[in-house]
């Protein structure tokens, strides 16, 4: 029984959480409301599908952040030329540039955090660049032509939460289906045991941070077509809740257990702390505080720290 | 000055040491010998303070003690000189000296170097070392490091009351002839200061230098004998113990295997700076080799380079009579059937967060995929069938490794590797840790692979266990294959083993 | 090695635009080099004994904030009480990273992540004391710091001068500093040894905190206000001019002055790349390319088991 409260301890907070808040305040459960809210927040859900990958082999991705304001930069300049080829673009460009945070880390053996941050560093500057540092809205009849069917409603449901399950299903098949995926756990559940297997433990890394890299572009493509712009910081104040929502969805920092259906569940955990703030009247200014203390929470719990001999 | 009466120590069901009844007097010099876990860590660690006794007592100068910590026992005198070194390199040589202790240099809470620098070269006179103790000690040599480790310890003269006893751990295993001369000479000249206990795995230089000397064997001590009296035959016999048939070691079972035939791996003169030299062998198909010797002799170093994780110097390996082939990662020597299980279970052998069909399938992805798809049946398939044939205790093919006890563990491992299709497969220690019936299994399992064809390269546990399994057994000690014993034709005993090793 | 790539910057923004080689010129690397100094001090400290620190933003902004509302609190000027604000901020600095190193060391949880999530809740509270507004200041004795030259040079440049000077003196004199160093070599055997490791931990975040604080106050002095974003940008460019410097970031190689080296490196770039007339947003994208640049000339890749 305990183990099986300490493994679905993710589904039973979310479902305190909202019990607590519905209690509260009535209103919150509202399905409809509800819907919106999980609609809001599809691409801060991707983002963090993306980092759950990075953090699942052990590693981490500072870079998601930038790269998705890069790419809402990117998307709002071409979208007009590129058409619908703007998606598969954009994710390209994201996995281009996560690989070679990838390849920097296992090539060169620099830790994961700092050759994100400075391929975040150079996807900072690439926006500004490219946007000559100022906010750009996309050509709007292009977006309604192409994307605005995203914006709309199908019945109740907000269509963004149909492209959302459409991204988690194919990152739920990478990892339970996947050569790839099971690859993945076998890097980050003993790194050590997957080289003496035979497997290629430094591609199977590289391809971790190219999906968390891709992701991030898509979350990218997704903000800004909801936006209909771009600018070189439109993103930030992504990265904390998308971390907060692998962590606090129980993949440690540790790796190897967890996976995107726990950061599915992360995600809407954030979603309902994000809300439920609303609702509790705690003003909107105080989020990065919270989520901040909920983040030390999380990863107190999570993290396995038998596998940490010296924690630096 | 320093008494153990009935000293015991357990692990879980494991008896480490029984019973210990052992003393250092002023002055002295005792050696400690034994075979690889005959308890000799163990023993050395109750004494400096890492672990503590379950029973017995321990006595300083009469006086009943205890030590509940390394600084504990440090406080009442046991210094410690470890093998591997425990100076940082990065600092320098008075800052080792004096670490954990600065603040008795602090003055308006800056360090005072210069008097620091003083009270090294105090230090440093003692062992008789001559050198600037602000350089940095990773510019050292190894020996001028395990004399300042020494002065460290003797630097707890002038903190604590009453006598020292220092432990030396294995320290000549990496000096030159002279260094370990210079070495000995030193201790010597401080037996004045301070009592020692030697431990070593060479017999001749625990015989020149103690003065008593204990032997360890299966957790108690054996013999004692005087050191101008010890003979190193003697005390290999008393390290071994009893004489033992072959039906013991179920010789009987051990299957001929084909020596015309080309051998599936021939190694020549292979040598890796720093690890192993001048290794050679040959390995048939079905034949079992064994690699015997002290910790640290090279044998793991030998297997890994055959796994492709070290890159050879020297000579030259052959696989499977084909000389192209060259293996120069574990994934290499995956794809071309050679299988490790290494000594580390938990951290190199198993997926403790996977379950068996996940642990079997790691190394043949490829097999069981199509399309970068997995095709989970099929794995569960052959999951069932292994966990069939070699009877793993488990509630389902699904079942987390993690729940798994360490012996069925290892059957998953090694279904691993014959699921793979290898045909060479390296052991290392493959029944450390398990009980006697998933020993048994293991040895079991061995033997079926050798019928099988498998050409197998064990490092075992014990003695028993290389005469009982081995073909051929050779002794690597200091990275030299010291000598070979073909088991098919002579009846080795654990004192041959001895007797070539130390 | 990190110095000639400093002599090598200063002699070819010259030779591109002589005007760089002026004391004017020099006056304004000084100033911008100041705070940022003081922030790279800090996580030098941190880098010594191998972890991380990423809370500076956070740090710097909280600081700065927190100085203010104390300045204004005791009048508004530095005569009317307002220099118990300084003590105030770099008291409060010292316990914001003694915090961060509780929450590291004693709850075990790395550096990296620990203070990530500590530089959010700093910025967090930031934004909730200032209600995302902007805190002024307007003193002018205070403000002397930037406004009063000697030798060309704002007062501000000598009181980072100063922390310099005690930064290295805490290296390389103090218990804790030593301290540092034999934990970043190899902190199992300086545990064993009796170095109290959770204790320099700690202490280390704590002293980390106090020179971003520091940076917090100076930030102040040179912009007259204190927000949010006073820390913005801060990590990245302090770990990339302490990584550049010649900090290791496996610990134990490389100090202070090395600190100094990298900030002054990367307020070069900063400051040639406006002379000669380049848009400063490349600035990042050319950082973060030296960053990655600079960890793998100065990693030994043999001694490095696996990463992260």
């Amino acid at each position: 029984m305990r183990d099986i409260l300490k493994s679905n301890y993710h589904w039973v907070t979310l479902f305190t959480l909202v019990i607590l808040v519905g209690l509260v305040d009535m209103n919150f459960w509202n399905i409809e409301s509800l819907l919106i809210l999980m609609g809001d927040i599809v691409p801060l859900f991707i983002m963090a599908l993306g980092l759950t990958f990075a953090i699942y082999i052990g590693g981490i991705d500072l870079s998601a952040q930038s790269m998705a304001n890069m790419i809402t930069v990117i998307a709002s300049l071409y979208l007009a030329t590129l058409g619908l080829w703007i998606v598969p673009v954009c994710f390209l460009v994201g996995v281009i540039l996560g690989g070679i945070s990838g390849l920097i880390t296992t090539r060169f053996l620099v830790p994961s955090f700092i050759s994100t941050l400075a391929i975040g560093g150079v996807c900072y500057s690439l926006a500004q660049w490219l946007s000559g540092n100022r906010a750009l809205y996309m050509n709007s009849e292009s977006r309604d032509a192409l994307f605005g069917w995203m914006l709309s409603s199908t019945g109740i449901v907000p269509n963004t939460i149909f492209v959302g399950a459409f991204v988690f299903v194919i990152a739920l098949l990478i990892e339970r289906r996947s050569s790839l995926g099971r690859q993945l756990k076998a890097v980050g559940s003993a790194e050590l045991a997957a080289s003496a297997s035979g497997l290629l433990v430094p591609r199977v890394k590289v391809l971790a941070f190219a999906l968390s890299g891709g992701l991030a572009a898509l979350a990218g493509v997704i903000f800004s077509i909801k936006l209909s712009g771009g600018a070189p910081s439109i993103a930030n104040g992504f990265l904390l809740p998308a971390i907060v929502a692998v962590l606090v969805g129980g993949t440690p920092l540790t790796g190897g257990v967890g996976g995107v259906v726990n950061t599915l569940v992360g995600t809407m955990i954030v979603a309902v702390i994000r809300s439920s703030m609303l609702y509790l009247e705690v003003a909107a200014t105080h989020q990065q505080m919270v989520f901040g203390i909920v983040l030390i929470i999380a990863i107190v719990f999570t993290i396995d720290r038998s596998k940490l001999s010296i924690v630096k | 000055m320093l008494e153990f009466k009935n000293v015991s120590k357990e692990f879980g069901p494991v008896k480490a040491l029984s019973n210990i009844n052992f003393k250092v007097d002023k002055g002295e010099i005792v050696g400690l010998v034994g075979e690889n876990g005959a308890g000799k860590s163990t023993l050395m660690k109750i004494i400096f303070g890492a672990y503590q006794a379950d029973s017995g007592t321990i006595f300083i100068d009469g006086r009943q003690t205890r030590f509940t910590s390394p600084r504990d026992a440090m406080s009442q005198g046991i210094g410690m000189v470890f093998q591997e070194q425990s100076l940082i390199g990065n600092l320098s040589v008075m800052e080792n000296l004096f670490l954990g202790r600065e603040q008795e240099f602090r003055r308006f809470g800056l360090i005072d170097f210069k008097k620091m620098a003083e009270a090294s070269r105090a230090q440093l006179a003692k062992v008789g070392l001559d050198i600037d103790p602000t350089i940095e000690t990773s510019k050292l040599s190894f020996s001028q490091r395990q004399l300042i480790e020494l002065a460290k310890v003797l630097t707890l003269e002038e903190r604590i009351s009453g006598d020292l006893v220092i432990l030396l751990d294995e320290p000549t295993s990496v000096l030159s002839e002279d260094e370990v001369g210079l070495l000995f000479e030193i201790v010597n000249k401080l037996k004045t200061r301070a009592a020692f206990i030697f431990v070593s795995h060479r017999l001749d230089e625990v015989i020149s230098l103690s003065d008593r000397i204990y032997v360890l064997k299966d957790g108690e001590v054996v013999d004692e004998v005087k050191g101008n009296k010890a003979k190193a035959s003697n005390i290999q016999a008393s390290m071994v113990g009893r004489e033992i048939n072959t039906e013991y070691y179920r010789q009987d079972q051990r299957l001929p295997f084909d020596k015309e035939a080309a051998p599936l791996l021939s190694v020549q003169n292979a040598s890796v700076a720093k690890k192993f030299e001048d290794i050679s062998f040959d390995l048939h198909a079905g034949q079992v080799l064994c690699l015997v010797g002290t910790e640290g002799a090279g044998r793991e170093a030998i297997v890994r380079t055959l796994f492709g994780m070290h890159s050879l110097d020297r000579g030259a390996i052959t696989f499977f009579d084909k000389p192209s082939l060259k293996i120069t990662s574990p994934h290499a020597a995956v794809s071309n059937h050679i299988g490790y299980m290494p000594r580390e279970r938990k951290i190199e052998g198993i997926f403790a967060s996977m379950n068996i069909a996940e642990n079997m399938t790691s190394s043949q992805l490829g097999a069981y995929s199509r399309y970068g798809l997995l095709k989970k049946a099929d794995e569960l398939k052959l999951a069932a069938s292994w966990i069939d044939k070699l009877s793993i205790k488990t509630p389902s093919a699904s079942t987390d490794c993690i729940r798994l006890s360490g012996g069925n563990q290892q059957k998953v491992v090694l279904a691993k590797w014959r699921s793979t299709g290898s045909r060479i497969i390296m052991l290392d220690h493959p029944t450390r840790g398990l009980d006697i019936g998933a020993k048994e299994d293991v040895y079991t399992m061995i033997r079926e692979m050798s019928a099988a064809g498998i050409g197998l390269i064990v490092i075992p546990d014990t003695f028993e266990e290389a005469i009982g399994l081995g073909h051929n057994i050779t002794v690597v000690k200091d990275g030299r294959a010291v000598k070979n014993f073909n088991c098919m034709q002579e009846q080795v005993t654990p004192f041959d083993l001895v007797s070539a090793m130390t | 090695m990190p110095i000639i790539v400093l002599i090598a910057l200063v002699v070819f923004f010259t030779s591109l635009n002589p005007n760089f080689m002026s004391l004017r010129n020099f006056a304004r690397i000084a100033i911008a080099a100041s705070p940022f100094l003081m922030v790279a001090i800090g996580v030098t400290f941190i880098i010594i004994m191998g972890s991380i620190d990423l809370s500076m933003e956070g740090g710097v902004a909280l600081s700065a904030v927190i100085f203010c509302f104390a300045f204004l609190f005791f009048g508004g000027t530095l005569a009317s009480g307002g220099w118990v604000a300084i003590i105030a901020a770099l008291g409060f600095g010292a316990a914001y990273g003694a915090l961060n190193g509780f929450i590291h060391a004693k709850l075990l949880i790395p550096s990296f992540m620990s203070s990530l999530a500590m530089g959010f809740v700093g910025i967090g509270a930031t934004v909730l004391l200032t209600g995302g507004g902007i805190v002024r200041i307007d003193d002018d004795v205070f403000r002397m710091l930037l406004t009063y030259r000697f030798q060309g040079f704002p007062l501000m440049v000598y009181v980072a001068v100063f922390f310099l000077i005690v930064g290295i003196l805490i290296q390389k004199k103090t218990i804790l500093g030593r301290n540092l160093y034999a934990i970043g070599g190899a902190e199992d055997l300086a545990r064993a040894s009796g170095v109290p490791v959770l204790k320099t931990r700690i202490l280390a975040f704590s002293l980390a905190g106090f020179y971003y604080a520091l940076a917090g106050v100076l930030q102040v002095a040179k912009l007259g206000q204190a927000e949010s974003v006073t820390g913005a940008n801060l990590m990245f460019l302090s770990i990339t001019a302490a990584v550049v410097g010649g900090v290791a970031l496996w610990g134990a190689i490389g100090g202070v002055v090395n600190a100094l080296i990298g900030v002054l490196i990367v307020t070069v770039i900063n400051n040639g790349m406006v002379v000669i007339g380049l848009p400063d947003y490349i600035q990042d994208g050319v950082l973060g390319l030296l960053v990655i640049a600079a960890v793998i000339l100065s990693t030994n890749r043999s001694a490095v088991k696996f990463v992260k």
